[in-house]
């Protein structure tokens, strides 16, 4: 850790651990944020001392106030500001001449007003840095630890959570407060819960670092609007995960399409910052979520249960349609129905009733009460064919749902398998599944999110296992040769001849061809290069050559090249008459072969995005393509390529031959390392890469570079 | 009104909205800060300004004033 890093470890700990705390602008007004704060501190059981400092009062809540922090004559550990914006510099100046290195800012009315609020930021950010101070926020809810050493409600949340071991991080202040309430309701515990507001100073990346080694922090909860340095994101995740196997769960809101919208490349245009986000984290292995419920879904069964180390499953019912509804939500989440043993099988002969289904899924029966869940989870969790069991109760009658919640908490404590439960229904259930919350067994309303939670669980365990295979430096890459091509580019826009000397200089499969400046010119070139050719249209003003007629394919003898040349001068003049015409492209027309697409784009959060998916003219309307974040390892190309609904075509569905598959890899990395080595290219298409059959390897049938000098 | 008597007058309707000693008041101490000063208070500030002097002070520009001398500065501008 660097020291800059450790001293703000150091810091957060502090904030986390505080032994005293001023809370620096609170008043007496019962119902103001600065007056519940410390009340809150002191309500909630704080295990250290609390200081009020209020210029405006001698006591507050019969503890003795302060006019200034520096009047306090004991030394402060952290520092909760809740003085109006306009004004927190000066305590800030105050907590720094003290001494105080940890600070939370609770106010409102800095970057996030803009104007005279971007400049209040900065001088806080300029007193934090002259005394060495970090803090959290401005603009947020404050921070909560459960630790009973500690206790600290530094927030003004109405209630203190329940103690558990979900680290919560968030950027939106309001949202935790309902996600305090919903979690109160379902017996959700935390073991860290923070509001970050602005991240002037302390981002979610230092609170993702401090979580990793928080012994208290089993599965990291973030919720994000604004990704500010993705790159960082992604490492500190990666890390996290594969140090310590601590889940992290992100809910990142902002799904815009605005960044596509312009795009000039195909690439561009697939390549929303939303898909690219998903692509980013699936890479990383963090579990993204579509909304808070889903995230809670997930968090539970990871912080409660062991995670399942294998997909087969024991579903448990006392009915028959849920259980089918069960099944098929298992089969649709890629979970298998566990095949029980001779001796299981022997187990729940004995012990159900002879009506009772003993394959799974088990229906022990409408009547059934204690004694048989009892049997029937048990025999299930010894079998070793089993990975994990998924409880399901309606509540009948005969049905003593207390009684089975209990039996449920008691088997599942003797047992190292998850075990996931849903007790459906409202009223009749609660106090079952109140029972089931209470002893950290994961209960949902709906068999269906039971199954999705296990199958999330199930992938992220299945990623941990996976250790990814880097790929090798592509030192055959002729950098100073495309650097001289892209710098002696005079407009942004590469034509098509330029485009493929740089890929020939990065070692891509680039098919023969030269510029053409007349029709004897053409001709002459395709005699050179043989025929069949293609000729296409070159000028910058054109990225969309077949809608101005501006390509002719499979040309097999001179006349038909002549004939071509013209066809297409005539057709670009009369349709783009302002067009500025280099000449026309003459190439060997490509062998037959699967079509693919292969993109590159910059990503303002994330860099180099790679885009692999079934190319051709209508990319933009199947939209069959994946994203990967450049550098991407063996398995992450691996995976884009499998991750395709077209992959099928690929790897030799219904007889197809197998594509060369491996000439794609090494394609991507070759277009890997150009977007390393050039910020500048912008966005780049090769559409269509033609992938012959097995070690027969590919071409490139048509490229698009953009560049951006800029960068 | 010149401006010693214009701080005297700022000091009195000070001490009686936040209850303190206009004897305590320092001329650059600031209202929120050194005074202790809420949201309500400071516009309760800005409204006995006006009636203390006989003034009209426009309310953003009037809470911009966060010191007993800024305020001074502020009320011998209005009254010319």
């Amino acid at each position: 850790m660097s020291d800059s890093g450790k001293q703000i470890h150091d810091n957060l700990h502090t904030i986390f651990h505080p032994e005293s705390i001023a809370v620096v602008g609170t008043n007496r007004t019962v119902g103001t944020v600065p007056h519940d704060i410390f009340m809150n501190i002191l309500k909630d059981n704080y295990q250290g001392i609390v200081y009020p400092v209020s210029p405006g009062a001698n006591s507050i809540a019969a503890v003795k106030s302060f006019k200034y922090i520096l009047d306090i004559p004991d030394p402060v550990d952290m520092a909760v500001i809740v003085f109006p914006s306009s004004v927190a510099h000066m305590a800030m100046q105050q907590c720094g001449e003290k001494g105080v290195k940890s600070v939370i800012i609770i106010s409102a009315g800095f970057r996030e007003v803009g104007g005279a609020g971007i400049e209040r930021e900065k001088k806080i950010l300029e007193i934090a840095d002259k005394y060495g101070i970090s803090f959290i926020g401005p603009n947020c809810l404050g921070v909560i630890n459960t630790d009973p050493a500690v206790h600290l409600n530094a927030s003004f949340a109405r209630k203190m959570p329940e103690r558990g071991n979900i680290g919560f991080l968030s950027q939106s202040g309001a949202l935790c407060t309902a996600v305090l309430d919903y979690a109160l309701a379902k017996h959700i515990g935390f073991s860290k819960f923070v509001s970050f507001g602005n991240k002037a100073d302390v981002s979610e990346i230092d609170l993702l670092n401090y979580l990793k080694d928080d012994p208290e922090t089993k599965v990291i909860l973030l919720y994000l609007e604004e990704i500010s340095d993705g790159r960082a994101l992604l490492n500190t995740a990666s890390n996290i995960i594969a140090d310590t196997g601590k889940p992290i769960l992100i809910l990142k809101s902002g799904r815009t399409t605005e960044g596509a919208a312009a795009a000039a490349s195909h690439t561009g245009s697939l390549a929303g910052s939303d898909e690219i986000c998903d692509a980013a984290f699936a890479q990383a292995g963090i579990l993204r979520c579509q909304n808070i419920e889903e995230m809670f879904n997930i968090a539970i069964a990871m912080a409660y249960q062991p995670l399942p180390k294998g997909n087969r499953v024991a579903i448990i019912t006392n009915a028959g349609g849920p259980g089918v509804l069960a099944t098929d939500a298992a089969i649709q989440q890629h979970l298998q129905l566990a095949e029980f043993s001779e001796s299981t099988t022997a187990r729940f002969k004995k012990h159900l009733p002879k009506t009772a289904n003993i394959k799974n899924p088990v229906d022990v029966i409408g009547d059934a009460r204690a004694d048989r869940y009892d049997a029937a989870l048990s025999a299930a969790l010894e079998d070793g064919a089993v990975d994990g069991a998924l409880v399901i109760l309606t509540p009948q009658s005969m049905t003593d749902i207390d009684s089975i919640a209990n039996k449920v908490c008691e088997i599942t404590a003797r047992h190292e398998k998850p075990v996931y439960t849903s007790f459906m229904g409202e009223t009749d259930v609660s106090s079952g599944i109140d029972i089931l919350q209470r002893h950290n067994i994961p209960h949902y309303i709906l068999p269906e999110s039971m199954c999705t939670s296990f199958s999330r669980a199930f992938a992220f365990q299945q990623s941990l296992q996976q250790k990814k295979e880097a790929v090798s430096p592509c030192s055959d890459c002729e950098r100073e040769s495309a650097l001289k091509i892209i710098e002696s580019a005079h407009k942004d826009f590469l034509t098509e001849d330029i485009a493929n000397q740089i890929l020939r200089a990065y070692g891509l499969p680039v098919l023969d061809g030269k510029l053409a400046k007349s029709g004897d010119q053409a001709v002459s070139i395709a005699d050179k290069i043989g025929y069949p050719v293609v000729l296409k249209i070159v000028s910058a003003d054109i990225a969309h050559k077949f809608d101005v007629g501006g390509v002719q394919l499979n040309l097999k003898n001179a006349e038909e090249v002549k004939t071509a040349y013209q066809a297409i001068i005539n057709s670009v003049e009369k349709k783009r008459p302002e067009a500025d015409i280099a000449g026309i492209y003459v190439q060997k027309m490509a062998a037959g072969g699967t079509e693919v697409i292969l993109g590159l784009k910059r990503d303002q959060a994330f860099g180099p995005v790679l885009m692999f998916g079934l190319g051709g003219i209508y990319v933009e309307i199947y939209k069959d393509v994946e994203f990967g974040i450049i550098p991407l390892s063996r398995d992450d190309m691996d995976n884009m390529i499998k991750g395709t609904k077209s992959y099928p075509l690929l790897s030799g569905a219904r007889g197809r031959e197998r594509s060369d598959i491996d000439s794609i890899i090494d394609c991507m990395r070759r277009l890997s390392q150009l977007a390393l080595d050039f910020p500048s290219i912008a966005e780049l298409d090769i559409n269509p890469l033609l992938v012959h059959s097995k070690n027969n390897g590919a071409a490139v049938a048509d490229v698009k570079i953009v560049l951006n000098k800029d960068r | 009104m010149d401006k010693k008597e214009i701080n005297q007058g700022v000091k009195k309707v000070i001490g009686q909205v936040l209850g303190i000693n206009k004897n305590e008041i320092d001329d650059n101490a600031n209202f929120i800060f050194d005074l202790g000063a809420d949201s309500m208070q400071s516009i309760q500030l800005v409204a006995a300004f006006e009636e203390e002097f006989g003034i009209e002070m426009e309310e953003d520009r009037a809470l911009e004033v966060q010191t007993v001398s800024g305020a001074v500065d502020f009320i011998a501008e209005q009254l010319g």
